[in-house]
């Protein structure tokens, strides 16, 4: 039992070594990212930033609201080609209400002023309604469907009664503007990757896509196995 | 044969102790109204905005040493007290802070939402009970914080807001 559990032992960690070596460089770098500014730096290779999709990324949500074009790449969202603020949860949906622009997440509003600047993030505390799933005008008020009905408020969005209305005009999707698309792809290659990303994505395997994220658990499961192959030989020694 | 004795069971035990440790910092441990709710005992006054205006705007900056992502700021009055639900980034991800001041002084600050990964630890009781009564002394607060190790920026970001709550507290009283 002790020979073939060293002979596996020893096979395993002649298959995983290069790839140790690898995960043990990359990790010490990601422990100093900030000494080494690697969040900071960017690669603007075109390979690099085509195997990225950088060049080409499609928006998860655009809606056009009076003449701004609003969409989200990830959390990042954008009117027009300016980044104005984070969201870790989709935009549903967006209207206009006085001069304001009002953007729906499912649980908060978005409010921005006419020149895109950020002013708040309405949630649950002033009254907005959960489980929001669309935003829309009913004759000018602000409508939200949410899974537990239909809510109506006023400009202030501070109080909302719910009741059922026809005839809601409801924010839908719309196609990205070419023009827009034009300056979101500058502004995304204009930055670049971070080194941080690239590294981090050698390190976890993203860089070879999801088969490279199986391939880093299968060297995760051999690593864990030599672990316990070895814990098992010392143990088996001392006891 | 004693159970010391069977590598095996050793193994696994070990494996068991070691998973234990796994800790996990990232969740909302209370929702914004239900925060509300507590602190105004179910009488939760009617929420009022102060929009940053330019002087203002530059003295938020310089508090948080950063200009705030926001064009105002909501928060919650009455005659004891004020309560403000305030976001900073620790590392990369927003800290959602509920904060809450009585005669210029914080009562009580907690963490509503936290995002990342690691620095969580400033969400315990033992940790933010060093902010109780502290308040602004020109523009800092009047008591030094101890750290955390491991949890610098989380601390930082706390300490920032609650420095910015009490400005504000004063400013809009």
């Amino acid at each position: 039992m002790n020979r073939k559990m060293r002979s596996l032992h020893r096979s395993m960690g002649a298959l995983v070594a290069l790839f140790v070596l690898m995960l043990a460089v990359t990790g010490i770098l990601l422990n100093h990212t900030s000494d080494f500014d690697l969040d900071k730096r960017h690669l603007t290779w075109d390979w690099l930033l085509d195997h990225y999709g950088l060049a080409n990324a499609e928006a998860d949500a655009v809606y056009l609201l009076d003449r701004h074009t609003i969409s989200q790449f990830g959390s990042q969202v954008f009117i027009n080609a300016k980044p104005v603020t984070q969201s870790h949860v989709p935009i549903l949906g967006g209207v206009m209400i006085d001069d304001l622009m009002v953007l729906a997440t499912e649980d908060a509003l978005l409010l921005f002023s006419p020149e895109g600047e950020f002013v708040e993030r309405m949630g649950d505390s002033v009254g907005v309604p959960a489980m929001i799933q669309n935003i829309g005008l009913f004759h000018g008020d602000p409508v939200v469907q949410t899974r537990n009905g239909m809510w109506r408020s006023d400009f202030m969005l501070d109080q909302w009664e719910q009741l059922s209305l026809n005839g809601v005009g409801w924010s839908e999707p719309h196609a990205m503007p070419s023009l827009v698309q034009d300056e979101l792809s500058q502004y995304f290659r204009g930055n670049g990757v971070t080194v941080e990303r690239v590294v981090l994505d050698i390190h976890n395997g993203r860089i070879l896509g999801k088969y490279g994220v199986w391939f880093a658990d299968l060297v995760g499961v051999f690593l864990v196995l030599i672990s316990l192959t070895g814990l098992w030989l010392w143990l088996r020694r001392r006891l | 044969m004693s159970q010391y004795k069977d590598p095996l069971r050793v193994l696994i035990f070990m494996g068991l102790i070691l998973s234990s440790f796994t800790v996990f910092a990232r969740g909302v441990y209370q929702t914004d109204q239900d925060f509300l709710t507590e602190v105004f005992n179910n009488s939760v006054p009617k929420s009022k905005v102060v929009w940053m205006k330019a002087d203002l705007a530059s003295t938020v900056a310089e508090l948080l040493g950063h200009k705030y992502a926001g064009l105002r700021i909501r928060y919650w009055r009455n005659e004891q007290r004020s309560a403000w639900i305030l976001e900073e980034i620790g590392k990369e991800k927003p800290i959602t802070f509920g904060i809450v001041v009585a005669e210029g002084k914080i009562e009580n600050i907690k963490v509503l939402a936290f995002r990342e990964s690691r620095g969580g630890e400033i969400r315990h009781p033992a940790f933010t009970q060093q902010f109780k009564l502290v308040q602004l002394d020109d523009m800092q607060l009047d008591r030094n914080i101890d750290g955390v190790s491991g949890a610098t920026l989380s601390v930082r970001a706390m300490t920032v807001v609650a420095r910015l709550a009490l400005y504000l507290d004063k400013f809009t009283g």
